[in-house]
């Protein structure tokens, strides 16, 4: 049993090794220029991940300026605004929203999002970051809405009696009692967000544009762009064993395990330490 | 009555948000529905090579129940240990980061480890094992944290009764607890089949191709599955959409038909812990 | 002179009839206890005269709680004004996981009474009638919940004085305390009543007998009985009351 707990580690830990492993010669060969390099180019093989993770970070962004807002709402909406026997019901659709496959994300967003953004913004293709960003952020949404809706549910009754008996309005209460006191959480949930949208590959694929190159301006959310993820998925098929560009997709991949290593434990502490507090 | 007023804003602000979650689903569930029309029933028992889906959706079962059969009994006796046995030390809390950090590792970085560790170091080859083993590290989070919620649900008072009366902790756990945790345990792992039955990034290079000439005779062939089909269809063959959304259909119910029963049986047990009452 | 009258008061929680036709009249700058077995309805009684019942989600009222002759059911009342005109203190301390400062300041900042040096003259004014600044006057700062229980409850005394209320309803605010801070909350309650209207739910039959000028017997959401503490005590007329006062159930 033990063994069995441990496994999360072990594999954890392997999955460290592994990956390193097959990108080491990637990163010998191009040292901190696979981070910072701006060409990623199979052709002329010279990989630089800087686009890769520009676009990556944009994307993810662009996604959370939707997502937060819209998933914080909807957390106290559901805690604090919702009479108790509905709560459960609508909670339960946004879980459903957020088992729909990836897969079925982007085939949405290729069908009927990217189309539509082409012709409000008279774009010649509609597979751009803007596309990406708006299918992350539905996919975002209900972890942030779950975790926050755990910690908006897990303020004690008591704080919120004593500020409406006091004469505070519902508003006034949710806004200088239970935000204050959930805040911990609340930014685990963005954390986490952030985590979920950073590492989804497919659907992002589908419906980003696919192209290696930081957008001018770099604001730019009309162009296309390349994540981290999109370009493992893409070039794993192709890619030789043992090749440059092989060892390339494996540094990706490197730099992605450690950028939500960081998130996930970030968003655990966060989470422990809202607890302690609530704790007393 | 400056009260009532930021009362209302307050109550019409955050209703939006929300209404717009719910619209954003119906949508997207009317969508697909809408292909329901392109959907003939006997396609799902047709060859693929006869323009069915029949080996999509029993390789989508097949590596569905290897990934329940590695992951399930491992994720149990893992959430037994945790809850029942472990000490609250240093051990504990790093396991307990490293489950978390599991849960939140992106599906194409499993898929990478899997290639490498199960295809290549392994001797797997792209394969319906290496594709069970990678979608169960994936299911293995779900299953232990659910488990853990039901097993902490058991009052502490059954295990006592059974302890009292000379039963062994052992003994205790698996005629008292688990029992009484069942359907918990149930429900954690269909919701862990839902997390990985639509699951693409993860099968990408370690499981699926595209075409078998009939079903997988052994747990080393390839597979074919549904979301591995669809992707490749539309973005490497560019086929038009009508011709996938018989697969995105059949999909989506899949998926949406297990974690809806996962949820349901969650919220019902949760209220109707005949203890609780 | 009569603060609070109560007439014909009925509160359901869904299908459960918690109060049953309570009429009662409660008298100005006095203590007045309710008392009662658990489960008796004294505490919702309570919280229907500052309306905190409807909180609670399938909570149904009737008939009419009148203070100072304005009914406060009547659909024109503001609920926050009347929860700023009558203070609850609750039965475990619950202060806010702010500094001490800032929970005494809530109220005050919440209806905008008061800011700046003003806000901290009537924090330290509050501080001071619920006998709690001397103990707390170098520490304003640190976290509320680096206080004793019972210093934690004097602290919700004081939030709940600060935004100048007319009553005080407290629901058993001894229950989680010891005997030392309980004989401290009980002195401070007949301070109050100097100034304040007090209202003590309590199912400690000494209790009611140390700190109250009127009493109210409840029994099963009924009232059984309603005077002069000195008189109920000395000779209750419900055989009911008897039983209860002698210790006989409870």
């Amino acid at each position: 049993m033990l063994l069995c707990a441990l496994l999360s580690i072990i594999f954890l830990f392997l999955m460290l090794l592994f990956i390193a492993r097959e990108g080491m010669q990637a990163l010998l060969t191009f040292g901190m220029d696979f981070v910072t390099g701006h060409v990623w180019d199979t052709n002329l093989n010279l990989y630089g991940a800087l686009p890769l993770i520009y676009g990556s970070l944009m994307v993810v962004a662009g996604a959370l300026m939707v997502a937060v807002p819209l998933g914080v709402a909807t957390a106290i909406f559901v805690e604090e605004v919702l009479p108790f026997s509905l709560r459960d019901l609508i909670k339960s659709l946004i879980e459903l929203l957020a088992s729909i496959p990836s897969v079925i994300y982007g085939f949405i967003g290729v069908l009927f999002l990217a189309p539509r953004v082409a012709s409000i913004f008279g774009l010649s293709s509609g597979t751009v970051a803007l596309t990406a960003s708006l299918v992350l952020a539905v996919m975002t949404v209900p972890t942030i809405v779950s975790i926050s809706g755990e910690t908006i549910a897990a303020v004690p009754k008591e704080y919120k009696e004593a500020a409406l008996a006091l004469g505070a309005t519902k508003w006034q209460t949710v806004k200088d009692v239970v935000i204050p006191t959930a805040k911990s959480g609340i930014l685990a949930s963005v954390m986490l967000g952030f985590g979920r949208a950073i590492g989804e590959t497919v659907a992002v694929l589908m419906v980003a544009g696919n192209v290696a190159m930081i957008p001018t301006p770099p604001w730019n959310f009309l162009s296309p762009v390349y994540t981290l993820t999109a370009v493992i998925a893409m070039q794993m098929g192709e890619a030789a064993i043992g090749t440059l560009e092989y060892s390339a997709l494996f540094g990706l991949g490197l730099i992605l395990f450690i950028i939500t290593l960081i998130v996930n434990s970030l968003a655990d502490i966060l989470v422990k330490r809202g607890v302690k507090r609530l704790g007393g | 009555m400056a009260g009532k007023i930021s009362e209302k804003v307050f109550f019409a602000i955050l209703g939006v948000p929300t209404i717009i979650c719910l619209a954003v689903f119906l949508w997207i569930t009317s969508i697909l529905l809408s292909g329901i029309g392109t959907l003939r029933l006997d396609l799902l028992t047709t060859s693929v090579l006869k323009g069915g889906f029949f080996e999509m959706i029993v390789g989508t079962a097949y590596l569905l129940l290897g990934a329940t059969g590695v992951a399930g009994p491992i994720g149990v006796f893992a959430a037994i240990y945790l809850t029942e046995y472990a000490r609250h030390g240093r051990l504990t809390r790093i396991i307990d980061q490293a489950i978390n950090n599991l849960a939140g590792m992106p599906s194409i970085i499993i898929g990478l480890f899997g290639y490498t560790f199960f295809c290549r170091q392994l001797g797997l080859g792209i394969s319906l094992a290496a594709g069970w083993l990678t979608l169960a590290l994936m299911m293995l989070p779900i299953v232990i944290r659910g488990t853990e919620e039901a097993i902490k649900m058991v009052p502490n008072t059954f295990k006592e009764a059974a302890l009292a009366l000379g039963a062994s902790k052992w003994e205790t756990t698996k005629s008292i607890t688990l029992p009484s945790a069942a359907p918990g345990i149930i429900t954690s792992v269909l919701l862990g089949i839902a997390r990985v039955a639509g699951e693409t990034a993860a099968i990408l290079f370690t499981a699926c191709v595209l075409v078998t000439r009939g079903l997988p005779k052994s747990p080393f062939e390839p597979v074919m599955a549904l979301a591995f089909n669809l992707f490749v269809k539309i973005v490497a063959l560019g086929e038009p959409p009508e011709k996938v959304f018989g697969i995105a259909l059949i999909l989506f119910l899949l998926v949406i038909s297990f974690a809806a029963v996962g949820i349901a049986l969650r919220i019902y047990y949760r209220r109707k812990q005949p203890w609780l009452r | 002179m009569a603060k609070v009258d109560i007439r014909k008061l009925n509160v359901w929680f869904k299908e459960n009839h918690v109060l049953k036709d309570v009429t009662l009249t409660i008298k100005e700058n006095a203590v007045t206890a309710i008392m009662g077995p658990s489960g008796c309805g004294k505490s919702t009684l309570l919280r229907a005269i500052n309306r905190m019942n409807e909180t609670i989600d399938g909570c149904r009222t009737t008939g009419e709680i009148y203070i100072d002759g304005q009914n406060i059911y009547d659909g024109s009342i503001d609920v926050y004004e009347l929860r700023r005109r009558v203070g609850m203190v609750f039965q475990k301390p619950n202060p806010l996981p702010k500094s001490i400062f800032e929970n005494v300041a809530f109220g005050l900042k919440i209806h905008k009474m008061a800011d700046g040096q003003k806000l901290a003259e009537f924090v330290e004014k509050s501080l001071k009638e619920a006998a709690l600044w001397e103990e707390v006057k170098d520490r304003l700062n640190e976290s509320a919940f680096s206080l004793s229980g019972g210093q934690q409850q004097r602290l919700c005394i004081a939030r709940a004085l600060a935004v100048n209320p007319e009553i005080i309803l407290l629901d058993e605010p001894c229950s989680a305390l010891d005997p030392i801070a309980t004989q401290k909350i009980e002195t401070l309650i007949r301070e109050l009543a100097e100034k304040y209207t007090v209202i003590i739910v309590t199912h400690n039959v000494q209790q009611a007998a140390r700190v109250s000028d009127y009493v109210a017997f409840l029994y099963l959401g009924k009232l059984i009985e309603y005077g002069p503490t000195k008189r109920v005590f000395e000779n209750p007329e419900n055989e009911l009351t008897e039983r209860y006062l002698t210790g006989e159930f409870g």
